[in-house]
C-alpha cells in the first residue's frame, strides 16, 4: 500500500459516515479494515480531532457524529 | 463546579429530543476518549453512534442514582460493552487485547464547550482556503448521511481530491489553531 493510499483509507474512516446493516445497526467503515494498527490509530486520533472542530463551528456545539445520531432518532433531517 | 448532565434527566424522560442533542454535545468527546484503548481492534466511529442510538432508546427509562453524570456512566457501559463484543465477534482482531485491563476503564468528565477555543476555530476556518474549506463543510452538512464520494461528486471532485482537500483542511486548521497556543492533538483528550 503507498503512503497515498493510507492517507486515503486514514481520511475515510475518520468520516462520520458509516454504513448499516439490514437490521439498521452501525456498522464499521469499509475503509477502515485495510488500515494496519498505526493506521487504526492514526484514524481515531484524526476523528476526535476533527469532531472537536465540527462542534466548536456548529452552534449547537454538535460535531457530525452527534448529528448522526439525531439525523437516526427523527430530531434533525 | 463540575458539570453535571444528568440535569436534564427529567426532559430526556419525556423525549425531548433536544435536551438529547444537548447531552450529545457535552458527552460525546468523554465517550469517544473512553474507546481510545479499543482503537487498533474495532471501528470506534460505529461503535459510538450505536452506542448512542442505544442510549436513546433507554433515555426515556432512565432515573438518575442520585450521582453525577449517571446517564453518561451507563453510555460508558453500552460502549464499552458493544466494543468487547465486536472484539469477540472478530477473534482475529484480539491478539493483545485485555478487556481486564484498567487502562480500559473510562474516566467520566463531561466538558462545556469553551467559548475562547470556539473563536480561535472559526478565525481558523475563515482563513481556509476554498477547496479545502468546501470539503469540510460538505463533510460537517452531511452529518455523516453521505458517503464521501457522493459529497465529492457534488462539488464536482474526484474521491481522491475531496479526500485530499479534507486532509489539508484539517491540517491547516491544526497549524493555525497551534500559532495560537491550541494543539488539536491535546484539545479532545
Amino acid at each position: 500500500m503507498t503512503a497515498d493510499e493510507r492517507a486515503r483509507l486514514v481520511e475515510q474512516t475518520a468520516s462520520a459516515w458509516r454504513p448499516r446493516d439490514r437490521d439498521g445497526r452501525v456498522r464499521a467503515h469499509p475503509a477502515w479494515y485495510d488500515l494496519d494498527d498505526t493506521g487504526r490509530r492514526e484514524a481515531f486520533e484524526a476523528a476526535a480531532g476533527i469532531r472537536w472542530i465540527e462542534a466548536s463551528l456548529d452552534r449547537e456545539g454538535l460535531s457530525s457524529t452527534a448529528r448522526a445520531v439525531l439525523v437516526r432518532i427523527g430530531r434533525d433531517r | 463546579m463540575a458539570l453535571d448532565l444528568d440535569e436534564i434527566a427529567a426532559a430526556l424522560a419525556l423525549g425531548d429530543a433536544d435536551a438529547f442533542a444537548w447531552w450529545l454535545a457535552r458527552a460525546e468527546p468523554a465517550l469517544r476518549r473512553s474507546l481510545a484503548s479499543f482503537a487498533t481492534h474495532i471501528d470506534v466511529e460505529s461503535i459510538l453512534q450505536e452506542s448512542l442510538l442505544r442510549v436513546w432508546q433507554v433515555a426515556a427509562r432512565y432515573q438518575p442514582d442520585g450521582k453525577p453524570n449517571g446517564l453518561l456512566r451507563l453510555a460508558m457501559r453500552i460502549a464499552h460493552n458493544l466494543a468487547i463484543d465486536a472484539v469477540r465477534r472478530d477473534r482475529t482482531g484480539v491478539r493483545d487485547f485485555d478487556d481486564s485491563d484498567d487502562a480500559n476503564t473510562p474516566s467520566i468528565e463531561p466538558v462545556e464547550p469553551d467559548p475562547l477555543l470556539r473563536q480561535a476555530v472559526e478565525r481558523c476556518h475563515a482563513e481556509l482556503p476554498d477547496r479545502p474549506r468546501a470539503a469540510l463543510e460538505a463533510r460537517v452538512a452531511s452529518g455523516g448521511a453521505s458517503p464521501d464520494r457522493a459529497l465529492a461528486e457534488a462539488l464536482g471532485m474526484r474521491l481522491n481530491t475531496f479526500l485530499q482537500n479534507v486532509t489539508r483542511a484539517r491540517q491547516l486548521l491544526a497549524a493555525c489553531l497551534e500559532r495560537r497556543g491550541i494543539r488539536l492533538d491535546e484539545v479532545w483528550r
